[in-house]
């Protein structure tokens, strides 16, 4: 039934979106590009699915120039989308936006803290977490005016109020913050995505709530792993774990009270996939330490890129659906992705470390 | 050699021939000096040139700073893979992240947890500066960075850069080594050849001409004590004649005088007895004395 009226407002939407997945680069296109020689290869083989936002590029350009032309028109395809949605499809694209917001205003109270000139910040802030009060921000000069503004301009007042206030900017680390502020936000979406009327039921729910639950288990993960040997104490990082998820919540216990690598592993193997990714990084053997990609797993699978590797599968899982607006959602995560890709891979012609040039993610 | 550097202008006397001797062993001294200095050098480095006979301390200053530019060499080609470690590291944090995280790194930084510390080593005489690496621990200033995603990449990050600063630190202490040295070897090399080339040969030039100046008999003396002597009689016959010769202008003036006196009072008395005829009788007898004077004086004055 949901698929009889959603076209009305939703098809057009999701039909752009469709074809914007279509010019995703495939796994020849990967092929071609690791045969490249220069950068300037990179570009020309990028030119049928870029072609316009890399005309400008000067001859050879660096990475981050190439990465950020590609995100240029990740970004206007975005806006364009957000311009066409409408109702409750609009306001699923917001919420997508807000994780860029965060990131931004983490990076705006990192620059009132030290007192520099905030409006230098605003060339740095992602374009995605863009919003029209966001310049308002930096009139503020010192962390209580900001924290006053943040809570009246911004859609993530509500992320704010209740968990932090404006002496918690002040003296918490900045990651808290923004790892507090995430979180929220996770909870809000899940909450979102499961008690709007127009989801509930829907495809929507089903693919949403399986990656948001996906997104909360890493991040979880992520942060346990991250915090050994920095002063985070156990109490202050069980706040910063998201309350859903597959793991939630004895998972998120034992999480908590993780002091080492094996503690995680055991923490987790409730769940199968997570279990399956600690043994293929070989951590719940104990055996070698954190690895990374270039550290000890054989393969060069880090426990990061398997994360990335699992999202990016449930990524292309949703386009199997039909009459959602996730399906945005998911072609956003693969488009980054494809950028990550892409300057890893430019990364490495330009360093001439062709040996780990494989290392990307390849979906299609 | 001795042709080409010429001499000092000197007078030979006695006096400019002590100077010349006392130059010429100052410049010994000097030479033997800058010698020891760089058989000390030796000493110090024998360690890794015992092969190398070093005589010369120009060369032991050379060999060092060969030395040093070798080292200066595989610090270099450390330096350029360590960095090249050091960006791949950053592309990988750069993956995992997703994002641009240097303002956030720069502006959580507050204290260096890296430092440089600075030492004088003198070898022989050289102040060489060296440049001490090393961690202050318990300084982490964005340990929680990334601790949503990819924290360990930038933590390994970071260790990779600072592998390679202290890679830098070292290439610094060489390189400032090596130019500290190279100026000190270019001042000892314009040194000793200043003092082997021109100095030594000129004084020795300058001996030499003093000797042959100096009247015919003090040449045969080969002895430096006989021509001093011989130096000494002479300045003491000198200085005999000198008195002479005032001795004898006083006389002369006292004479002339006494003869001035009498012709006035001769004078006098003529012009009392016969005032017709004053001068001419005075002025014939005064031309006639001054001449035999003259005369006189001039066959005593004689001695040599």
């Amino acid at each position: 039934m949901e698929g009889l009226f959603f076209n009305v407002n939703g098809g057009y939407v999701e039909g752009i979106v469709r074809g914007y997945r279509n010019s995703l680069l495939s796994g020849q296109n990967y092929s071609n590009l690791t045969q490249c020689e220069t950068i300037d290869d990179v570009k020309l083989q990028l030119a049928p699915s870029y072609g316009d936002f890399l005309a400008s590029l000067s001859p050879n350009p660096s990475t981050s120039d190439l990465a950020s032309r590609m995100t240029d028109k990740l970004v206007a395809e975005f806006k364009y989308l957000i311009a066409q949605a409408t109702g409750s499809s609009a306001k699923f694209l917001e919420y997508m936006t807000y994780g860029y917001m965060i990131d931004n205003i983490a990076l705006l109270i990192t620059g009132t803290l030290h007192e520099r000139d905030t409006r230098e910040l605003l060339e740095r802030c992602h374009p995605l977490g863009w919003f029209e009060t966001l310049p308002v921000l930096c009139v503020a000069t010192n962390i209580e005016e900001l924290y006053n503004s943040v809570l009246i301009e911004t859609p993530l007042a509500a992320y704010f109020k209740g968990s932090l206030s404006h002496q918690d900017l002040d003296e918490l680390n900045i990651e808290i913050v923004r790892n507090t502020l995430y979180k929220n936000y996770l909870e809000d979406f899940y909450n979102f995505i499961n008690t709007h009327p127009d989801f509930s039921g829907t495809p929507t729910q089903d693919v949403m709530a399986e990656i948001l639950q996906f997104e909360a288990d890493r991040r979880s993960i992520n942060i346990t792993l991250n915090s050994f040997g920095t002063e985070l104490s156990k109490l202050e990082r069980r706040k910063l774990y998201p309350e859903f998820g597959k793991l939630y919540p004895e998972g998120s216990l034992m999480l908590s009270r993780a002091e080492d690598v094996e503690g995680v592993a055991l923490a987790v193997s409730a769940v199968a996939d997570y279990k399956a990714f600690f043994d293929a990084v070989g951590l719940s053997q104990g055996s070698g330490g954190l690895g990374g990609m270039s550290g000890g797993p054989a393969d060069g699978k880090s426990l990061e890129d398997l994360f990335y590797q699992k999202e990016m599968d449930l990524s292309k899982l949703v386009f199997t659906r039909q009459f959602t607006p996730a399906v945005v959602y998911a072609w956003m995560k693969l488009k980054e992705q494809e950028i990550r890709n892409v300057t890893w891979i430019s990364e490495c012609i330009a360093q001439n470390q062709k040996e780990r040039i494989g290392n990307f993610i390849s979906v299609f | 050699m001795s042709g080409a550097v010429g001499r000092e202008a000197v007078f030979p006397t006695r006096q400019s021939l002590g100077l010349m001797k006392n130059k010429l062993k100052g410049a010994e001294i000097g030479h033997s000096l800058l010698k020891r200095k760089s058989e000390a050098l030796t000493k110090r480095f024998r360690g890794m040139m015992r092969h190398i006979p070093v005589p010369h301390l120009i060369e032991a200053l050379i060999i060092l700073a060969t030395d040093i530019t070798r080292r200066i060499d595989e610090a270099k080609q450390k330096m350029g893979r360590v960095m090249q470690i050091a960006a791949f590291s950053l592309a990988e944090v750069t993956y995992a992240v997703g994002g641009d995280i240097g303002y956030q790194i720069q502006e959580s930084a507050k204290q260096a947890r890296f430092r440089v510390r600075a030492k004088q080593e003198n070898v022989s005489g050289v102040l060489l500066p060296t440049f001490e690496s090393y961690t202050q621990e318990g300084v982490n200033d964005f340990g929680l960075t990334g601790l949503g995603k990819g924290g360990q990449q930038i933590q390994r990050c970071r260790e990779t850069y600072a592998r390679a600063v202290e890679t830098l630190v070292e290439l610094a202490s060489l390189q400032t080594a090596f130019l500290i040295l190279d100026e000190v070897i270019k001042v000892v090399n314009r040194r000793v050849n200043a003092i082997e080339h021109v100095i030594i040969p000129r004084t020795e030039n300058t001996i030499k001409c003093l000797y042959r100046l100096l009247p015919v008999s003090l040449v045969q003396a080969n002895h430096s004590e006989d021509i001093n002597s011989e130096l000494d009689e002479l300045d003491r016959e000198e200085f005999y004649r000198l008195k002479k010769v005032s001795g004898k202008k006083q006389r002369d003036v006292a004479a002339a005088d006494a003869e001035i006196l009498a012709a006035r009072q001769m004078a006098a008395e003529q012009q009392a007895a016969n005032p017709k005829a004053p001068g001419a009788t005075a002025i014939p007898v005064k031309e006639v004395e001054t001449v035999d004077v003259l005369g006189e004086q001039e066959d005593n004055d004689v001695i040599f």
